[in-house]
């Protein structure tokens, strides 16, 4: 579908945006004490299109930690029910390049029926940055890949926002509000608007991803790898909060009848110890990454190379999620990364 | 779209103990059109329990009765191993890329099983003695700790006396009564001669890759002429969970047979 440009008055928004909520499910980001988090929205006033980041990215509204995969009884095993359409709303360009990766790496080789469903079902509308969050590397980060695969796009500008539609879902947003054709420089004032805060992150990396793959996969053995992750707590924070990380456990749950019950997955992250191990019996096991060190450069690894070939660029966003709440601060792949592109 | 974590449903028809810890489990799939290779594996297990990535251990040939051994391990392998005979029993599968016997055909072909490891190449072992015709010389290492580790004892019997298989065996500590060859598995290759045209395949103990693959390029036998058959953390076998990530590969869905050519320089592969 082509791309159609739209204009919405400032004052019209509030009217626009309490119609969208009476329609159906929407999901945006609002304020949780001194930080944001993406939620379901009753009110208009809850709506923080100002925020900076939010503690977990909107992958929880498609992926959630804990999802069901089928459901068991004698007679066998039944997929969980279909979800409600929903309107994920306000999401950054960076955490709509991340949803694209996980579509893509759900939808290869087995397609995941339990995440394609809900995506489907999910209309995604970006909205421009407002704020940098003090971490944000996202304008230096796999800068060759645009965000795609959202339905529309909302850019504050002048007297109100510039809404861009991409597919029939985003169209389906006009009928709640006063949109009128946008015209030249409104679209103009945008794009530029879209453009400049690329270069206004606080942290910044100066070389391109297939140069930092190339080099950070060839410092596999490195002793760099031990000396960054001596303070790791292999606690799978930097897994938790990331909008690329998509791995998960299965375990099964039985009902208080003890013969029907749930088989659910769970986020699982490859900085926890027990990640990669598997039983021996008698109390023996076999860890394929037992040390610290091996895991903490699994996710490096996963973040900057492993995936590049797949996604086309690196598996990571750029959002700085990571440097933020690790507790040590050791998992910015801003800093991972200078120090082997910066080693003499 | 078809949920990939359905699995379907299979009868116990026999089960077995090839030792206390192992139960052979021979199933029947009511499904027609049901098939797999050697060497892919399936996810089996009990709701309420969850799943394990076990190998097929016996040929795509005699379905639609299939084979699995279970190690009694932890908490899915100790639910199963509590089943009866005509329990019902669930799994996921075929999964993984499985042996390539085409390029196999025409050639000798070696077999190196180290305890556990004859368990899935057993499905290899039998197509090829079912379609014996189609392959040259046939060669099988199996080595265990001790004789009563040996698992498949009536296939062993049938193997020492066969003519369409050259079988050595070997255990690294004899009982009294072990008339056999006494020794690491690698200690076979000094009895009998490999041609350097085989093509190789190995499952066993990661540590038994590394002493055997010194053997075989003693031989000069090229590394992309031997396959290895990992195992890892196999947790949802359709390529997304993670846990088997080897590098940039899924064990699940890029193997768990590899070319030794494609992972010897595979950091955390072996």
């Amino acid at each position: 579908m082509a791309v159609f440009y739209y204009f919405l008055k400032e004052k019209d928004f509030p009217a626009f945006f309490k119609k969208l909520l009476k329609k159906g499910e929407v999901y945006g980001p609002k304020a949780k004490g001194d930080f944001f988090v993406f939620d379901k929205l009753k009110k208009l006033e809850e709506l923080r299109l100002d925020y900076d980041v939010t503690i977990l990215p909107p992958k929880k509204i498609i992926s959630p930690p804990e999802e069901t995969l089928l459901h068991f009884s004698k007679e066998g095993a039944q997929s969980p029910k279909e979800v409600e359409e929903k309107v994920l709303f306000g999401v950054h360009f960076y955490d709509i390049k991340a949803i694209d990766m996980l579509d893509l790496l759900f939808q290869e080789n087995f397609p995941d029926s339990i995440y394609l469903s809900k995506r489907k079902k999910t209309t995604i509308i970006g909205s421009s940055i407002e704020r940098i969050s003090k971490r944000a590397f996202w304008g230096s980060v796999g800068k060759h890949i645009g965000p795609q695969g959202h339905d529309g796009f909302f850019t504050k500008i002048k007297d109100g926002y510039l809404y861009e539609t991409l597919t029939e879902k985003g169209e389906k947003l006009l009928k709640y509000g006063e949109f009128q054709p946008a015209n030249s420089d409104q679209i103009k004032e945008a794009k530029k608007k879209n453009k400049e805060i690329m270069e206004k992150c606080p942290e910044k990396l100066i070389w391109d991803s297939s140069t930092i793959a190339k080099t950070v996969r060839e410092n596999f053995k490195s002793p760099l790898w031990e000396i960054l992750s001596k303070k790791c707590f292999s606690c799978g924070t930097c897994n938790m909060v990331c909008p690329t990380c998509y791995c998960f456990d299965v375990q099964d749950y039985f009902n208080f009848d003890g013969e029907t019950g749930t088989r659910k997955r769970h986020w699982d992250g490859c900085l926890l110890e027990d990640f990669a191990k598997i039983t021996l019996g008698g109390g023996a096991c076999e860890n394929f990454r037992g040390k610290r060190y091996e895991r903490y450069r699994h996710r490096a690894m996963r973040k900057t190379a492993y995936l590049n070939t797949k996604l086309g660029g690196p598996a990571c966003v750029g959002c700085g999620r990571c440097s933020m709440q690790c507790v040590p601060d050791i998992a910015d792949p801003v800093n991972i990364i200078k120090s082997f592109m910066e080693v003499k | 779209m078809k949920n990939p974590f359905i699995p379907r449903k299979a009868i116990i028809e026999k089960i077995t103990y090839l030792t206390e810890k192992e139960a052979h489990l021979l199933l029947k799939v009511d499904e027609k059109g049901f098939s797999y290779k050697p060497g892919q594996f399936i996810e089996v297990g009990l709701f309420g329990f969850g799943e394990i990535p076990i190998g097929f251990a016996s040929s795509p040939n005699r379905l639609p009765y299939f084979e699995i051994v279970v190690r009694n391990v932890g908490r899915v392998s100790g639910a199963i191993h509590k089943l009866k005979e005509k329990d019902e029993i669930y799994f996921r599968g075929p999964l993984g890329n499985g042996f390539d016997v085409d390029f196999m055909k025409g050639k000798n072909i070696l077999i190196v099983a180290g305890g556990i490891g004859l368990c899935p190449t057993r499905s290899l072992i039998q197509y090829i003695l079912d379609n014996r015709k189609d392959f040259k010389d046939f060669v099988l290492f199996y080595g265990t700790k001790t004789p009563q580790e040996q698992l498949f004892q009536e296939d062993l019997s049938n193997w020492r006396v066969m003519k369409e298989i050259n079988f050595c065996e070997t255990v690294d500590k004899p009982s009294p009564d072990w008339k056999g060859n006494v020794g690491v598995i690698t200690t076979l290759f000094k009895k009998v001669p490999i041609n350097p045209d085989s093509i190789v395949v190995i499952c066993g103990p990661p540590i038994m890759y590394k002493f055997v693959m010194a053997e075989l390029s003693g031989i000069g036998i090229p590394k992309k002429h031997v396959f290895v058959d990992l195992e890892r953390r196999m947790k949802c076998g359709i390529g997304k969970c993670g846990h088997c990530q080897i590098n940039d590969k899924y064990v699940c869905t890029d193997g768990p047979v590899f070319r030794f050519s494609e992972i010897e320089n595979l950091e955390e592969a072996l």
